[in-house]
């Protein structure tokens, strides 16, 4: 037989004691012959002594509260404070996609000027003529700030389109972030 | 096969537990205030015993009570009853507890002074402050947790296990050692010149 199991040979009758304790009954409303028992069991012993030192400190302790020993806080306050903190959580939880989709823009974003910059590295950078050009011309006149070279260097409406709806796109974003934060 | 039936006894208990809180309407303020009036001192008496920090259990309790209502899977008064959802409050306590002495700042439990285990009160409260504060002094955090769930709020050793998140069969020992430990402190106590218990 191993210690354990010795040890935990429990005594049949320390449901009664302990139900006894519960009540308050013990030791002086126990019958006489479950006292004699209580003093030669060792486990019963134990569980009176203790369960009854415990049921008493509980006792002592919520009667200390009652009196006004604890600031307990008000039921209404705790309702306030979770209502408050599910709403912060329920907020946290629709922003997360926002982010992702910042994100995903971003990255959108990058990948197209990347895309870009290679193209007009690839076909020579034709624009920069265009802004060689603007301090030359002698008159402030719409048609000289009209980017022929623009149009003419790749910047397709093919290119323009999307890069302008990105740009319109993380606009409204940043709009409904900003709005949403206040 | 269908795999839901790998899994029959947990699906099932899942879909009951589902059907019958889809059928209460979820707790108002008027129920938690009626909850709240009849598990606070309780928890605050939980608390306090096993941290032996009054205003560290007043903060742990408010946190509790919180968290409880957060909680998606709190259970309901109405439809799980008050003892499911004191056992998941107790739960979450005892998790509260168990995070702050974990915390590498928080004080070692063996550093509090004697005088913290002693609940402030009124002449006729020295009682329990006599007899067990320096024997609660002496055991260690869970064997205070253990000997408070089963013998002040009386809870089974499935409860406790349950609020504790212990294996049921463990209980027993932890709690028969417990047990022995503490009585032995008491009446060594007792034999120094402590009062009669």
């Amino acid at each position: 037989m191993t210690l354990n199991s010795a040890m935990l040979r429990s005594c049949p009758r320390e449901k009664e004691v302990s139900d006894l304790v519960e009540r308050g009954q013990w030791p002086q409303a126990c019958a006489p012959e479950l006292r004699d028992h209580v003093s030669t069991c060792r486990a019963c012993a134990d569980l009176a002594l203790v369960a009854g030192a415990f049921q008493r400190a509980r006792t002592e302790t919520i009667a200390a509260a009652q009196a006004g020993s604890a600031k307990l806080g008000s039921a209404g306050a705790l309702w306030w404070r979770a209502q408050l903190r599910r709403r912060n959580a329920a907020v946290e939880s629709i922003g997360r996609p926002l982010v992702s989709a910042q994100i995903f823009a971003l990255v959108v974003n990058l990948i197209v000027a990347i895309g870009f910059v290679g193209i007009e590295a690839r076909h020579g950078v034709a624009w920069l003529n265009w802004l060689q050009q603007l301090p030359q011309a002698a008159s402030l006149h719409l048609e000289s700030l009209r980017p022929t070279g623009l149009l003419d260097s790749g910047w397709s409406p093919m290119v323009l389109i999307p890069v302008a709806a990105t740009l319109a796109l993380l606009a409204g974003l940043a709009v409904y972030l900003a709005a949403e934060r206040q | 096969m269908p795999w839901e039936f790998a899994i029959p006894d947990a699906l099932a208990r899942e879909t009951q537990i589902a059907a019958s809180r889809a059928a209460f309407p979820p707790m108002d303020s008027e129920a938690f205030a009626g909850f709240y009036e009849r598990s606070s001192r309780p928890l605050w008496a939980y608390l306090v015993r096993a941290s032996g920090d009054p205003p560290l259990a007043e903060d742990l309790m408010q946190e509790s009570y919180v968290r409880f209502l957060c909680a998606a899977h709190a259970p309901s008064l109405a439809a799980e009853g008050e003892v499911a959802a004191r056992l998941y409050l107790f739960r979450i306590a005892t998790n509260l507890l168990r995070d702050h002495w974990r915390r590498p700042r928080a004080a070692s439990i063996d550093e509090i002074p004697e005088e913290f285990f002693a609940v402030p009160g009124t002449e006729a409260q020295s009682d329990s402050r006599a007899v067990l504060g320096p024997a609660l002094k002496q055991m260690k955090a869970r064997e205070r947790q253990l000997l408070w769930l089963a013998h002040a709020e009386g809870y089974s050793h499935r409860d406790i296990a349950v609020v504790m998140g212990l294996a049921a069969p463990s209980i027993r020992l932890l709690l028969f050692r417990a047990r022995r430990k503490i009585a032995k402190l008491l009446r060594v106590q007792d034999a120094r010149g402590g009062r009669v218990l």
